[in-house]
């Protein structure tokens, strides 16, 4: 065995170039498969960082008539639930909260969330200092304490070891650190596609939550999700069946707040689903696209060790006939494919931190828990697998080929003619088939993604975004404690910062278009009734100032934008998109029209639509738009705003007037999460373009690889042929005539592993149908495409050595055997 | 029909020296000639052969087929006169071993402007001719070392070349075979096909018109 594995080694060393390229091939198929299972074990396999995860279930109500499928739960809803249902053993709601740090060189917002006091208990996380919420502290004015996360332990505390009880400002209230977390825990983990539940950035800060008796008492002003442990034994069916009795009991103890159908109601949706679920397509996309790379690096790596077993069977044949048995040469050669894998296995994995570490810097931002991938045991063992699997599948045939040479033929001098060479040049040119088919899936797929995303690029999003800086900032409650005092902030920060020289336009929004946040509210219109059949209507609705539109060049297709009059004095005033106008008022013009936000019909506030602007896709450049409808931040204010900045030029260096005109109005008032428009735009595509450069990749390794794997082939073939290639030149074949015979064989190979390629590329695509944008997974020319251009580059990797034989003499051809 | 004026063949052995295996041939060959070119072992009569048949282009000197000089020419154009007026018997046989009996006999007709229908008269006239109808159908292994020669005979010939290079024909047929190879050549000889057939056998050599002489690369 010892002798074996140094014969093996020598073997290798012997023939450098073998090694290199079977190496290089092997660390590019393994090391795709590292960085894959890597992201797969951390984001689907690898526990949530809770308490038995599987058990934590998020809630959260939906109004189907209103097409609002997961919206979050209001104070008294949430009260409803934890006294009436069984099925849990603890149930807590939560917020995303911000709090502005005051203190150190500058004012900090840090993003947080508010939470009820079983929070930590349903997430089962015990703190590494202090405690966690206790009731006492969800009561009013006992909700000044704070628990921080380690990270902001480490970065603003210097990991003070007296953290505990010490004491800081936030949002302008006095606050006291009571706990830390672990660092590994994280909450809430981003929730994509739950409206109104959305977490762009890690929390750092938690603060127990203490309703007020007003929110108490108001059912239909919804902020909060809910987040609950199943009781042990409790069945998903029971649970549900529970739950609808509440609401049931809800709609009919308060029939003004609730449809008289079912078409209210609320889900428990298990939490590993909810952020794991919208992870697994693409995930398996690329676990299924490794696999393909892999095989086809085995592909080549056989017919490599074939195109050696072929230029050994002279060894092979004087070991048989001195006495080696066949499972002695097929340890052999298997010993020495396996090390070959090994070696290339290391060089894989190197070569797949270094990829995740590429990938993590694209895509932290934007892809959940993406931040938390890294090389595990686990990872490092399923690769060991992985690669002594490789090993053994391509060292199999040519050592059973190795352990089976036809003796008379090998051993008979100059031996020609072999018949067993006819069948293993069937093998290789399956093989050369088989590499083509399973480019071609690669190649399709990351195509179609491709043409997605040059579509996605080219949609108008229904604003400007080039030269646009956005930044995010919330007025803290206690010293904006009212409507007039916002106002007055917004009204001079939109002043000043409009009047610094390079900046053309400024405004403030609630919600900034494909930033991941969105808010929506039921509103009345003027002379329509609603009943359970025609239930008022329920569109996106944001808060903005003067100066958003130009800033953002939304486009005003009619009437006019709010101006600094429509104060909080003033008559109530609405601007409405082109989608909703369409919606409500197909066939009559809208403006003039009045329509009220708000539930109860007594005290309505008609607000009069002023002016009609153009769509935009908020939700992500793949969302169609929808109805929309502004309002003055001025006259419905909002702590939360997102500030825009248009300059004429590149916005980057006015970040610090901005933020001198700002501290001139607030000087505690700090802002974040300071991005370009386009930024944010780019953001919103992150995890497509994440897959992209993936498949990508893949891709290109995939038709390299099979490339090299045509050329190896075919110049093997070629070599073989030449004697004949020879023949026939001396007896009149033409170039031409040898390109045609060759070049016709590999064309008919690569023919073939096209066919069977689009078969399966056809299957496989299909599967891709719900990460394509306005391209079908079965797209004509982008089949067309890369089938030309795999076809083109198999064609020059088979010519290449086809015109390097024609090139000789026929002489040197015919003294190649004679 | 050919005249060769200073031919002269080398191989590099390394460091700068060169081995020569033909030196100073001066040789014309008249048409309708049959010549046969003796020699020993290693004299250079393949050689010689190998560059009459234009397969070997690494010599200098003149050489001139019928009117065309042959050093001038490129090697698409040595490819094309070599189609239309050469045949060649190879010593080592070089039919292809993945052909049959027959496939190999119609490789020179497809390269040549034949219709299929003459192409399989004129195969199977070959096959008539050498008595090798039985074996159609068999591969170059299957058959005996004389079987394969006479089937690269018929081969060279089966396209009707106007110059036949035969190297050692018989070498590996029985005395009686060969004697009908020998016959076969000088009817075509008789019919107007020239011919330069290397041999070892005085007798066969009788056969021919006269003799040419080779000893370490030169004509004596
Ligand atoms: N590719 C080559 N490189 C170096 N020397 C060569 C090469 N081919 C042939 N020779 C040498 O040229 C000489 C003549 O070879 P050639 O085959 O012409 O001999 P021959 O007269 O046909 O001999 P035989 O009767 O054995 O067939 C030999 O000494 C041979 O070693
Ligand atoms: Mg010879």
């Amino acid at each position: 065995m010892l002798n074996d594995l140094r014969f093996a080694f020598r073997l290798l060393l012997k023939n450098p170039a073998f090694t290199t390229v079977a190496v290089v091939a092997i660390a590019l198929g393994i090391g795709a498969n590292t960085a894959v299972l890597s992201l797969v074990n951390a984001l689907l396999i690898r526990p949530l960082p809770y308490r038995a995860p599987a058990r934590i279930v998020l809630m959260l109500e939906h109004f189907r008539a209103q097409h609002l499928d997961a919206i979050p739960v209001s104070a008294p809803e949430f009260v409803d639930y934890q006294t009436n249902c069984r099925s849990f053993d603890e149930m807590a709601v939560f917020q995303p909260g911000t709090f502005n740090f005051a203190g150190g060189d500058r004012p900090e917002r840090i993003f947080g969330a508010v939470g009820s006091a079983d929070l930590f208990n349903v997430l089962g996380v015990a703190p590494i200092r202090g405690r966690v919420f206790e009731p006492a502290d969800c009561t009013a004015g006992h909700d000044d304490v704070l628990i921080i996360s380690e990270r902001l332990w480490r970065h603003r505390f210097n990991t003070d070891p007296q953290i505990i009880g010490s004491k800081i400002v936030a949002n302008g209230r006095g606050f006291t650190i009571v706990g830390v977390m672990p660092a590994s825990f994280e909450f809430p983990i981003p929730l994509f596609g739950i409206q109104g539940a959305q977490f762009g950035e890690r929390a750092d800060v938690w603060q127990p939550l203490a309703f007020t008796a007003q929110e108490l008492k108001i059912r239909y002003s919804r902020g909060y999700a809910i987040i609950a442990r199943l009781a042990q034994g409790a069945s998903a069916k029971q649970t549900q069946a529970e739950l609808d009795t509440v609401t049931a009991a809800m709609r009919r103890n308060y029939p003004d707040n609730y449809p008289k159908d079912d078409s209210f109601g609320i889900t428990a949706f298990p939490l590993n689903e909810v952020v794991l679920g919208p992870m697994k397509p693409l995930l398996l996309i690329l676990l299924a696209a490794v696999f393909l790379v892999l095989l086809i690096a085995c592909a080549n790596l056989t017919t490599m060790m074939l195109a050696r077993a072929a230029s050994r069977e002279r060894e092979m044949g004087i070991r048989v006939a001195l006495g080696a048995g066949r499972w002695r040469l097929l340890r052999q050669v298997l010993l020495e494919s396996v090390f070959l894998s090994l070696c290339g296995g290391i060089a894989g994995v190197l070569l797949g931190v270094w990829g995740l570490d590429l990938l993590k810097r694209i895509g932290t931002q934007t892809v959940p828990r993406l931040s938390e991938v890294n090389l595990d045991w686990h990872v490092l063992i399923a690769t060991f697998v992985i690669a002594v699997g490789t090993g053994i599948v391509f060292g199999l045939v040519p050592g059973l080929v190795s352990g089976d040479p036809n003796l008379t033929e090998t051993l008979k001098e100059g031996g020609r003619g072999l018949s067993s060479g006819a069948r293993r040049n069937r093998l290789r040119q399956a093989l050369v088939i088989a590499e083509v088919a399973l480019a071609l899936v690669l190649l399709a797929s990351a195509g179609l993604l491709i043409k997605s995303f040059v579509q996605l690029q080219n949609v108008d999003a229904g604003f400007n975004p080039r030269n646009v800086l956005t930044m995010e900032i919330s007025l803290p409650a206690l010293t904006y404690t009212d409507n007039a005092s916002q106002a007055r902030f917004y009204n001079e920060a939109q002043k000043r910062i409009a009047s610094i020289p390079g900046i053309k336009n400024a405004g403030f929004t609630n919600i900034l278009p494909m930033s991941g946040t969105n808010s929506d509210s039921s509103f009345n219109i003027e002379g329509r009734t609603s009943d359970d059949k025609n239930p008022s209507p329920d569109e996106e609705f944001r808060r903005i100032s003067p100066g958003f539109f130009e800033a953002m060049e939304i486009s005003l297709l009619r009437g006019r934008p709010f101006r600094e009059s429509d104060n909080a004095d003033a008559p109530p005033v609405t601007i409405i998109n082109a989608a909703l106008a369409k919606r409500y008022w197909p066939n009559e013009d809208a403006i003039g029209k009045r329509i009220s936000i708000g539930a109860s019909a007594a005290k309505e506030k008609w607000a009069t639509i002023i002016g009609i602007v153009g769509n935009v896709r908020h939700r992500g450049l793949d969302y169609d738009p929808l109805p929309e409808y502004y309002m003055p931040i001025t006259q419905t204010p909002n702590n939360q705003a997102v500030l825009v900045v248009r300059s004429s030029q590149e916005a980057g260096g006015l970040i610090s007037a901005i933020r001198t005109a700002l501290h001139e109005i607030d000087p505690a008032q700090p802002i974040a999460h300071v991005r370009t428009l386009e930024q944010v735009v780019a953001d919103s595509v992150a995890p497509r373009r994440l897959s992209i450069w993936l498949l990508g990749l893949f891709a290109a390794i995939a038709l390299s690889l099979a490339s090299i794997g045509i050329y190896g082939v075919m110049s093997f073939l070629v070599v073989q042929r030449t004697h004949e290639l020879g023949v026939r030149m001396a007896l009149g074949a033409q170039r031409r005539d040898i390109l045609r015979l060759v070049v016709g064989h590999a064309a008919k190979l690569i023919l073939a592993g096209t066919i069977i390629g689009l078969v399966f590329a056809f299957a496989f695509t299909r599967l891709l149908a719900a990460m394509l944008y306005h391209v079908s997974p079965h797209d004509l020319t982008t089949f067309g495409l890369v089938t030309v251009v795999l076809g083109a580059i198999a064609l020059i990797a088979s010519y290449i050595p086809t015109s390097r034989v024609i090139r000789a003499d026929p002489m040197l051809a015919l003294a190649h055997i004679a | 029909m050919i005249r060769l004026h200073n031919i002269e063949r080398s191989y590099p052995l390394g460091r700068g020296q060169m081995f020569y295996v033909l030196r100073d041939i001066d040789l014309d060959i008249a048409a309708g000639d049959f010549v046969s070119v003796m020699g020993p072992s290693g004299a250079g009569k393949s050689t010689l052969l190998h560059i009459l048949g234009m397969h070997d282009h690494g010599w200098t000197g003149e050489y001139f087929f019928d009117e065309t000089a042959v050093h001038h020419l490129k090697s698409k154009e040595r490819a094309t006169l070599r189609n239309a007026q050469v045949g060649f018997v190879f010593q080592q046989y070089h039919l292809l071993d993945d052909l049959t009996v027959y496939e190999n006999l119609d490789i020179p007709l497809s390269y040549r402007h034949y219709s299929k229908s003459e192409r399989a008269a004129l195969v199977a006239d070959a096959l008539d001719r050498f008595q090798i109808v039985g074996k159609k159908d068999l591969y170059p292994r299957q058959l005996s070392g004389g079987q394969q020669q006479l089937v690269g005979v018929a081969r060279a010939i089966i396209a009707s070349p106007k110059v036949l290079l035969a190297d050692e024909p018989t070498g590996n047929l029985h005395s009686s075979q060969g004697e009908e190879i020998m016959e076969l050549f000088r009817k075509l000889n008789e019919e107007g096909m020239t011919i330069v057939q290397v041999t070892h056998s005085e007798k066969n050599a009788s056969y021919g018109k006269r003799i040419v002489q080779l000893r370490d690369g030169w004509i004596v």
